[in-house]
């Protein structure tokens, strides 16, 4: 604390040219302290930016700005940080006393936007104005492997598929076993009609065993008239076919 | 072969674009040397960080204006700024029992924190340069222990002493000299500040004028000079200043090194010495402590053609003389000479090739002699300069460590003659870097060449001969099996630790050829973390050449070298770093027949032009100089291995965009700094034509403009310039798509022709197909400095932009999907667009954190990235160089050709043990239930 006053105060005393900082505040998730000494922070104008090394207190000190409007942007390895708009203008303290003084104000600005388009003022003032420089996020550098795990495994589709397919394939037959007889001969004539009893004679009233042989590749490729058993030696995929 | 293509191609466009790096490849792949460059003479020195800690750090501020702090112990850097400044006039100093460093560097003067490297305070001087700068070791009531002041010297108009207080940087006094002399040097004594300056008369040399002032006022207290006009004719003359010593001492010599003088600043007495008269001495080289505590001894080292040999001198500060105490005896080579001081004793630490031995300043009985093993890396260099510590118990040396400059531009920490670590600070000044083939990889394609130009069966007979000689590694390779299947079971692969240059099954391992700007070459293993393979001096081998910034261009097994002083061409063989004359190059060369003449093209006198032949001839075939006097800044071509897989791009509704594919492609940069404006201009090389051109205006043509071109695309990056009322600010990246017409399924004029050529496009002469330009502009935060696409095999795999970001030291790969020049403005895409992958177009790209290759690593100064494809498809090199050196892999369509580290082989073999278990316990129950079925019927 006693550093962050007394580098207000060396601002205040020296002369010419606008001067301001920019300061990082300590925040519940981001600790400045531990920022690598490589964050700096920029001014860019016209021609080369203008560089501030971060200080022991985690400000940046900006000496001699000439009046102008300055992209300024905060660049640190782990954090990302807000955009600004710093301006810096020589205005009159008292109008017609003719004696200028420094100006400066600060906004919020978006990239890709224009740049009248100014978001919240973030101060103003004379020289040695200090502005919050404000922490977006942490950068996350790297990408997460997906390991192998058997929840993952079971939210496949296809796996879900093949599970349900099998649970009809095993489940019905005791379903229809355990049904008393007068819906089962209900259904015993809904299956002759249906998309089940279509491939079957009448030769076959076992419906256990004609479930069991139920060729699941032919009934998906759309294969509706030939009888069961006899398809297994086809192409599981006739569309397959016609792609060559 | 092409339906295998294809099927990798739809691998390749079905996976996500977006291929960051997994966590566990970190630092597993890539490699970073975190360089400083080379270290100064009077600007290196351990220090403890901060008062009381039991180790310290090394400090230096180097040749590229980098301030660094190494720890010692691994040679890691602790931390490191830049500063600005012409390279190698920074200052340096600390002082005992601080916890700062102060840097001078051209018109800043800063403190920094020693343990972290973070700014304390900072001056600038306005348009002064500072010359020099001293800490004041004094106390006078107006300094404080914990932070001592500095003392500074300023050239501006007229020269200027200003004490700094110590705690905020803010100047105390300020003493002005208006005589007109040279400001030279600063010494200060415990009670005295002495600023020297050169009074340089119409003719003849130099006489030194030594001003005392008060440190508490600054105010003049005396003036003398000292006659030294026969002997100083340049500052270099003057060969110490001695900088906060017991005695401040001034030395000079004459031209040839034939006369040492000595003044004890303070005094007009000069004292004389003649260096051993043997040889001529070709070098002097005082060495002192700089602690006030310290004797008043310092050492005077003499380098002669052939080898070394040192006086020491005591000073009597009570009579104000000068005398030789001992001499150190000559040795053969060359060597150097380190000072240390503990308490009030001085140690003088003698560093030879072989052997380093340790002296007190008192008397001439070696304290501690250790022999310096050889080491690969410093075969045949010579120690420049260094710095040591000293541990002395009881009147023996226990330990010593040294941190040595060698000739060959390690910077090395040999303790107690061992090589603890050792930096490749000569990587920092690269300027130019180019990929060479693994030998193994370079003598099977020549190989395969003799088979194809002979006749069959004598090229069946070569093609037996060397599969028989193969055999002879079978045993080796059969034995390494084991070992290997081990490594890839359990995880750790032998990649990382392969130590000889070989080739690997994946091609990882490649050469990287580096050249500097003090004209060495290096050949670095990609495959090794970058480990140097060789190291040359390209001064050795073309002695009477100042090579500056060398171009290097990969041949069969050599590399061109050429410089912009220089009129020949310098081959150098890319495995070992030797020297091949012409005449074995022209035996190699396959000779081109008359037809096959190629058009070479250069920037020549601000105009581009194109001639006939390899060699820059009078008359050019085309000139391109671009319109309204603006003044070409940068062109770039195509590369020359740019594989394209696809001609076309196929849309959601199945047509097809043809892409207009010319290999002679080159963009041309220029600008016109009156009305800011920067244009591209699209060129065909071979007919000079120009194919598209594109203006901006209100672009700041001071910064750097960098632009790429690959395939069909081609992209570039500009800073806006806030003088204009532009609209936006910031910086801005335009990417350009060319396709041969704007309609789908059409060719444009190419349509219907079996053959095309870009110097007679088509019936009509002088008709060019141009292309169907598509271009989009993006904001970005930052600024581009230089930009690069990556390079595959086959081209198959999606290209990714590297751009390389210098403010926050990064290296960013932005998918090509991102910055296609298709995405639909101002509405969503539709169906179709969205199957394509396109999304819709955002003004803004936000730089993904993901993107980045350098992840947490720091790559600072980087001035080129060179890329280079890998033995997989889906891979491709990277290399920067610059200030440090990085390396990578990236896989911009992920990795679909090679398991990565997710893939657990461990579980795979299980799950097979396990289904086999299965069906082992399966089989008996089936067979039984078939058995059954046929007894049943």
């Amino acid at each position: 604390m006693r550093t962050s006053q007394y580098i207000i105060a060396s601002l205040a005393s020296a002369a010419s040219a606008a001067r301001f900082v920019l300061h990082i505040p300590n925040g519940p998730v981001v600790n400045p302290s531990t920022f690598p000494s490589s964050t700096h922070a920029t001014l860019q104008s016209s021609g080369p930016p203008i560089v501030a090394h971060l200080t022991r207190s985690n400000t940046f000190n900006f000496y001699n700005v000439t009046p102008g409007s300055y992209y300024a942007s905060v660049h640190c390895r782990d954090f990302a940080f807000e955009p600004l708009r710093i301006d810096v203008s020589l205005e009159e303290t008292v109008e017609g006393s003719g004696e200028k003084k420094e100006m400066i104000r600060a906004w919020q600005t978006f990239v890709g936007n224009e740049w009248d388009n100014k978001g919240e003022s973030k101060g103003e003032g004379g020289n040695g104005l200090v502005i919050e420089a404000k922490v977006m996020g942490g950068k996350s550098f790297f990408q997460e492997r997906e390991g192998f795990s058997p929840l993952s495994f079971l939210k496949n589709p296809m796996i879900l598929m093949a599970l349900f397919s099998m649970v009809l394939i095993f489940g019905m037959p005791y379903l229809v076993e355990n049904m008393d007889p007068e819906t089962k001969a209900e259904f015993e004539e809904m299956q002759k009609k249906g998309v089940l009893g279509s491939a079957t004679g009448s030769e076959r009233p076992n419906p256990a065993q004609q479930l069991q042989n139920f060729d699941l590749a032919a009934w998906m490729a759309g294969k509706t008239t030939d009888s069961g058993p006899s398809s297994r030696g086809q192409s599981p995929n006739p569309a397959s076919k016609k792609r060559t | 072969m092409r339906l295998h293509a294809r099927a990798l191609a739809l691998a390749a466009s079905l996976v996500l674009p977006c291929a960051a790096i997994f966590e566990d490849d970190a630092y597993h792949i890539d490699y970073h040397h975190a360089l400083a460059g080379l270290p100064k003479r009077d600007t290196t020195f351990f220090q403890q960080p901060f008062p009381g800690s039991k180790a310290s750090l090394i400090y230096t501020l180097s040749q590229k204006q980098i301030l660094a702090a190494v720890n010692p112990k691994d040679g890691a850097i602790v931390w490191r700024q830049s500063l600005s400044g012409p390279p190698g006039t920074g200052m340096l100093r600390s002082g005992e029992e601080q916890d700062t460093v102060i840097s001078a560097a051209g018109n800043s003067i800063a403190a920094w924190s020693a343990a972290d490297g973070r700014l304390v305070w900072e001056n600038t001087m306005g348009g002064a340069t500072a010359e020099d700068l001293e800490l004041l070791e004094q106390e006078d009531g107006m300094a404080n222990a914990d932070s001592k002041d500095a003392v500074v010297l300023l050239s501006g108009s007229s020269p200027e002493v200003q004490r700094l207080d110590g705690k905020t940087g803010r100047a105390k006094w300020t003493y002005t000299d208006s005589s007109g002399d040279t400001p030279f040097q600063l010494s200060t004594s415990p009670t005295t500040i002495f600023y020297i300056s050169l009074h340089t008369p119409m003719l003849g040399g130099s006489k030194i004028k030594v001003t005392s002032l008060s440190p508490i006022t600054g105010k003049k207290l005396d003036q003398y000079t000292l006659s030294s006009e026969g002997e100083v004719q340049s500052r270099e003359h003057i060969l110490f200043t001695g900088a906060n010593t017991a005695a401040p001492l001034l030395a000079w010599t004459d031209k040839l090194n034939k006369v040492l003088k000595v003044n004890i600043i303070g005094t007009k007495g000069v004292s004389t010495f003649a260096p051993p008269s043997n040889e001529p001495v070709q070098e002097i080289v005082l060495h002192a402590s700089n602690r006030v505590t310290s004797l008043p001894h310092f050492l005077v080292e003499w380098q002669t053609a052939t080898g070394h040999s040192a006086d020491v001198f005591h000073v009597d500060l009570k009579k104000a003389t000068i005398a030789k105490a001992y001499s150190l005896p000559v040795l053969a080579g060359k060597g150097t000479f380190t000072t240390t001081s503990s308490d009030a004793n001085v140690y003088f630490t003698r560093v030879t090739p072989d052997e380093i031995s340790v002296v007190s300043s008192s008397s001439h009985g070696i304290l501690g002699r250790w022999p310096v093993k050889a080491q690969s890396s410093l075969a045949a260099a010579h120690p420049v300069h260094g710095v040591s510590e000293v541990v002395v118990k009881s009147g023996s040396a226990s330990a010593v460590r040294s941190a040595i400059l060698y000739s060959n531009g390690q910077f090395a920490l040999i303790r107690n003659g061992e090589l603890a670590w050792e930096r490749p600070e000569f990587l920092a000044d690269a300027v130019s870097a180019a990929w060479a083939e693994l030998p193994e990889e370079e003598t099977l394609a020549h190989e395969l060449e003799v088979e194809g130009h002979s006749n069959i069966i004598s090229a069946y007979i070569h093609r037996v001969k060397r599969h028989i000689r193969d055999l002879e590694y079978f045993p080796a390779w059969l034995q390494s099996i084991p070992n290997r299947l081990l490594g890839n079971l359990f995880g750790n692969s032998q990649d990382d630790t392969i130590g000889d240059i070989q080739r690997d099954t994946f091609g990882f391992h490649k050469l990287v050829v580096v050249a500097t700007s003090s004209g060495r070459m290096a050949g670095l293993d990609v495959g090794s973390k970058g480990k140097a393979v060789w190291n040359i001096d390209l001064d050795q081998v073309a002695p009477d050449v100042a090579f500056t910034r060398p171009s290097l261009k990969t041949a069969h097994g050599y590399i061109e070298v050429k410089d912009r002083g220089f009129e020949g061409t310098l081959f150098i063989n890319s495995t070992t770093g030797a020297l091949i004359s012409s005449k074995d190059i022209e035996a190699h060369e396959p000779s081109l027949s008359e037809a096959q003449r190629l058009i070479a093209f250069d920037l020549v006198d601000g105009e581009l032009k194109g001639f006939l032949g390899a060699e820059l001839t009078l008359d050019p075939v085309w000139t391109f100089t671009p319109p309204n006097g603006e003044k070409i800044i940068g062109f770039t071509p195509r590369p020359i291995k740019d594989p394209v897989a696809s001609i076309g791009k196929v849309l959601g509704d199945r047509r097809v965009l043809y892409k207009y594919i010319n290999p002679n492609l080159v963009l041309v940069t220029a600008a016109l700094e009156s009305t800011r404006t920067a244009s591209f201009y699209l060129l065909d090389s071979s007919s000079g034509q120009l194919l598209h051109a594109i203006s901006h205006h209100d672009v700041d043509v001071t910064r750097p403009i960098p632009s790429t071109i690959s395939e069909n695309w081609f992209s570039y990056s500009l800073t806006i310039d806030s003088a204009a009322d532009s609209t936006s600010r910031g910086y801005q990246l335009v990417v350009a798509e060319l396709f041969e017409s704007a309609i789908p399924d059409d060719r444009g004029p190419l349509g219907a022709s079996e053959n095309s050529s870009t110097l007679q496009p088509s019936s009509a002469m002088g008709d060019v197909a141009m292309p169907y330009v598509l271009s989009q502009t993006y904001h970005i935060v930052e600024e581009i400095s230089h930009m690069t696409v990556t390079q595959t095999k086959q081209g198959i795999t999606t290209r990714e932009l590297l751009v390389t970001l210098p403010s926050s030291n990064a290296i960013v790969g932005i998918p090509r999907s991102i910055i296609d020049p298709r995405r639909p403005v101002g509405r969503d895409p539709t169906a179709l667009e969205a199957s394509e992958g396109l999304t819709k177009y955002t003004p803004f790209i936000f730089i993904d954190p993901k993107w980045h290759l350098n992840h947490k690593y720091e790559v600072m100064g980087i001035e080129g990235v060179i890329t280079s494809e890998s033995g997989l498809e889906s891979t491709s090199l990277v290399f920067a160089f610059g200030l440090d050196v990085f390396g990578t892999r990236v896989a911009p369509s992920f990795a679909f050709d090679v398991l990565g580290k997710g893939f657990n082989k461990i579980q795979m073999l299980l799950t097979v043990v396990a289904l086999f278990v299965g069906v082992l316990f399966v089989a008996p129950l089936v067979r039984r239930k078939q058995i059954n079925a046929l007894w049943t019927i």
